[in-house]
């Protein structure tokens, strides 16, 4: 894990946000994001971390931990992005709290563009 | 740090909720207004269904406009599922009747998108959707009027066969 951070010590990445479960970093030069996460490193573009916070909340936990023949496993893939995360409950909602909380910097992040540097007056 | 969610997106996660929701609600009313056709169709009613085949085609349209937009503005536009669409009716006039609550309910839920826009400050997207306002006073005026030819002509003997021929007469022409 260290080794993969050096990696990619040349560019500069931003936290967006991190839970004890794993971490969203921005990175302004590649306009994309790295999501640590499960042991591994994942780089999307917005559009398909959009997609991977909209899967992630898809799936039906209550069924995942209630229904006997459901699987224990749930495969997360997205289309168009070769990555894709086998998690179990628990790693759900761990990932779910990550990536929404990311969302909640993202607006946040939005919010604080507007009032500093949108809209007052140079 | 860029603001990529709105370097993305001129719409907020919310505003493209709502829209998305319209457009599943546009092509619901496609559906219900062509299944209206085809029951006027096969009961007699020629007039009623030229009319519902037309506001088929409309709500269709109203489906397109919103999801062209959605997708301008940076938003994922999602094409909807349609389901559970009504295939039988109880009588015509019955026909009237759901129609003019179906467009009803459109009104409200313009309203209700507008509430949230104007909460938001999202004055460009109210401004798209004025047109939509201005359509249901048209829609909802036409539903209405048409009912109303149930009371004023009566349906004994020939009536129903007057009203269906009144119906294409029934325009909105703004004050
Ligand atoms: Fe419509
Ligand atoms: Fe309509």
């Amino acid at each position: 894990m260290a080794l993969i951070r050096t990696q990619f010590t040349s560019r500069k990445l931003e936290e967006v946000f991190s839970t004890s479960a794993g971490a969203v970093y921005q990175a302004d030069s590649e306009r994309c994001l790295y999501v640590d996460f499960a042991g591994k490193r994942t780089r999307l573009n917005f559009l398909c971390f959009l997609r991977l916070k909209t899967a992630v909340e898809k799936v039906d936990i209550e069924q995942m931990l209630l229904d006997a023949e459901a699987p224990d496993l749930e495969i997360i893939s997205i289309c168009a992005c070769e990555h894709c995360f086998v998690l179990d409950a628990t790693e759900i909602l761990a990932f779910r709290e990550l990536l929404q909380g990311a969302f909640v910097m993202f607006k946040l992040n939005h919010i604080i563009k507007d009032c500093l540097y949108r809209l007052p007056v140079s | 740090m860029k603001d990529l969610i709105r370097i993305k997106s001129m719409l907020s996660t919310e505003t493209e909720k709502h829209l998305n929701q319209q457009i599943k609600k546009e092509a619901y009313a496609s559906a219900i207004y062509l299944s209206m056709a085809g029951w006027c169709d096969r009961n007699g009613f020629q007039g009623a269904a030229d009319h519902f085949y037309k506001q088929s085609d409309e709500e269709r349209d109203h489906q397109l406009k919103l999801f062209k937009f959605l997708s301008d503005m940076g938003g994922t536009a999602i094409s909807p599922e349609v389901t559970n669409v009504k295939q039988e009716f109880g009588s015509f006039r019955e026909v009237f009747e759901e129609a003019l609550e179906h467009e009803i309910a459109v009104t409200q839920s313009f309203k209700n998108i507008m509430a949230h826009l104007h909460k938001e400050g999202d004055y460009v997207t109210a401004e798209y959707l004025n047109w939509f306002l201005k359509e249901q006073r048209e829609e909802e005026y036409v539903a209405r009027r048409i009912l109303e030819l149930f009371d004023v002509i009566g349906e004994e003997g020939t009536g129903r066969w007057d009203i269906d021929r009144h119906i294409h007469k029934i325009e909105y022409n703004e004050a």
